[in-house]
């Protein structure tokens, strides 16, 4: 990989059509690398995923600056495979959003539109790869942070398998749910990021050891033979559509590869949202409590203990990362836990359950838009917090089974990429990427 | 289900979080725009809870105590906080306490 790749995204970032993508970048390439199946690969990674060169800020003012004393298992095997980190990427403030605008150091601009966003919260990463910046990048997943973004800029981006990826590292926002992920240029790039990445960490006691990953052999694989499942909650009559358009388009070029197309219901869809809205940010709520300005980070003094944490919390923390906060403390409060909490898990075991029931009954994938529209405008959905959410309302119910996904280009409309997701059973991550590969090569917008 | 300007403060009581007045605000109408959403979970019906195979998807996170001899890395404190001093996070006092610059509590 070219030295001057630095030079490049300097440049780039530089004008006027700069996309905020990074948040620091490496000064220099390094002057060796490690012989491995990433030799000389810059990777961009998303700011909340663990760095010892570069700080990690989680895209917040309460760790601006701040460095990490470890690095992140995923990193750490990225630079054993031979990569090397270019620079770590700007993104919503903890993971909390959907569209890369909740960070404290700028919105981050889509490649295709520079007036309209990149999707959350990994869009650095996206907007990094979809720019050309990077082939490959890692980003991380709570309920869509991959492959929401991929579909907003055109690129590739797999969700695996909960307890696939070390979570060592990775900040945490929903330890449930959260899991590093990969985008590429192309399938074989996320895939092949992925294989190295993957596998069972003892540093992370949710880390599955269920053996290597190999996904990219399945590239080549074809679909023929295989039975894709199209969820009649995923194409609602309220989808726009030409969103519908290419959905079917693909489906069809999947259909026309030998693939068996079948329509089933997971009709516990509907109470995605509602579910992992509670969840998430009442796992967050839990998971932030770290950061009360004393053993890391930024601090505002005070008198006394109990003004500090308040103070240092206030100042640190952006609008919807507080509203998160608050909107987890409640769901868990006395009087309120099961009206929410509980009603919520009940939900979760319910989605995962009509998952499982499909795929036993011999479904290999499932085949859904990714996101309900393309890219929206810079500054159209923060002061409406229930419409951003809805943003993931297609993606959300993989991160509460764990089941993988993927997002690949089917097309674009009006000029803007429209993603199309492949869901895969438990640990078959293959499958998603047999399925991504076809589309890819039978015209969606690739590499 | 809504809250009110009372309960919103006491959440962020509990949340060690400081809103001011504006922020008060909008936190309510928020709150109260998501919790209305959310309170479509109710409609779910209260029949039997899914398996312990659905909630843990058929894994289990222990793992076998097993002694390795390796020695947990000792990161340096001293580097990350805001203030640390002979081995302590230094920070102020409870809201009340006196503490006596001479060593004395």
């Amino acid at each position: 990989m070219s030295p001057d790749v630095l030079d490049r995204i300097r440049a780039a970032e530089k004008g006027d059509d700069g996309l905020n993508a990074f948040v620091s970048l490496a000064e220099t390439a390094p002057a060796h690398y490690a012989d491995g199946p990433l030799a000389g690969m810059a990777v961009a990674v998303k700011d909340n995923i663990a760095t010892t060169e570069l700080p990690t800020t989680c895209g917040s003012k309460l760790l601006e600056g701040y460095v990490s004393p470890f690095q992140a298992t995923a990193v750490r095997r990225l630079q054993e495979a031979g990569a090397w980190v270019v620079g770590k990427t700007n993104m919503d403030e903890f993971g909390m959003g959907s569209s890369s605008e909740n960070s404290a150091f700028g919105p981050v601009r889509n490649p295709h539109d520079v007036e309209r966003v990149t999707g959350g919260s990994s869009g650095g990463s996206a907007a990094a790869v979809a720019a050309g910046y990077v082939r490959m990048a890692l980003g991380s997943e709570t309920g869509g942070s991959v492959r929401q973004p991929a579909a907003f800029c055109g690129v590739v981006g797999i969700k695996p398998t909960y307890g696939r990826v070390s979570r060592y590292g990775l900040v945490a926002f929903a330890s449930s749910m959260d899991q590093i992920g990969t985008f590429g240029r192309t399938v074989d790039d996320a895939a092949r990021l992925l294989e190295v990445i993957a596998g069972h960490d003892p540093l992370d006691a949710t880390s599955a050891d269920v053996g290597a990953l190999s996904v990219s052999h399945a590239v080549g694989r074809g679909v023929s033979g295989m039975v894709v499942g199209v969820p009649d909650e995923y194409l609602p009559e309220s989808l726009d559509p030409g969103i519908r358009g290419l959905v079917e388009g693909a489906l069809a070029r999947l259909e026309g590869e030998g693939a068996v197309l079948r329509r089933v219901s997971l009709p516990h869809a509907r109470f995605a949202i509602p579910t992992y809205y509670v969840l998430a940010p009442a796992e967050a709520s839990s998971n932030l409590s770290r950061f009360d300005g004393v053993r890391y980070g930024r601090r505002v003094d005070a008198d006394d203990i109990g003004a500090m944490y308040e103070e240092t919390r206030s100042a640190g923390f952006g609008t919807e990362v507080k509203r998160r906060i608050m909107l987890g403390t409640y769901a868990l409060s006395a009087g309120y836990y099961d009206r929410y909490y509980g009603r919520a898990q009940r939900a979760r075991a319910y989605i995962t359950q009509d998952f499982r029931a499909v795929f036993d009954d011999g479904v290999d994938v499932l085949f859904t838009p990714t996101t309900p529209t393309t890219a929206f405008p810079l500054g159209d959905r923060v002061d409406d917090p229930v419409q951003m959410y809805l943003s993931d309302v297609f993606t959300v119910t993989a991160n509460l089974a764990g089941i993988p996904g993927m997002s690949v280009p089917i097309g674009t409309l009006d000029g803007l990429p429209v993603g199309g997701q492949v869901l895969a059973p438990w640990w078959r991550e293959d499958q998603a990427v047999a399925v991504g590969a076809v589309l890819e090569a039978s015209g969606g917008v690739g590499a | 289900m809504s809250v009110d300007r009372d309960e919103v403060l006491r959440i962020a009581g509990l949340a060690r979080l400081h809103l001011d007045d504006d922020e008060l605000e909008r936190m309510t109408g928020d709150l109260n725009a998501i919790l209305g959403y959310v309170d479509t979970l109710g409609e779910l019906e209260d029949e039997a809870v899914p398996g312990e195979e659905e909630r843990t998807q058929g894994r289990r996170a222990t793992r076998a105590s097993e002694e390795t001899g390796a020695v947990p890395e000792r990161l340096d404190a001293s580097k990350l906080a805001p203030s640390f001093e002979d081995g302590f996070f230094v920070v102020p006092p409870p809201p009340g306490l006196h503490v006596d610059d001479g060593g004395g509590s």
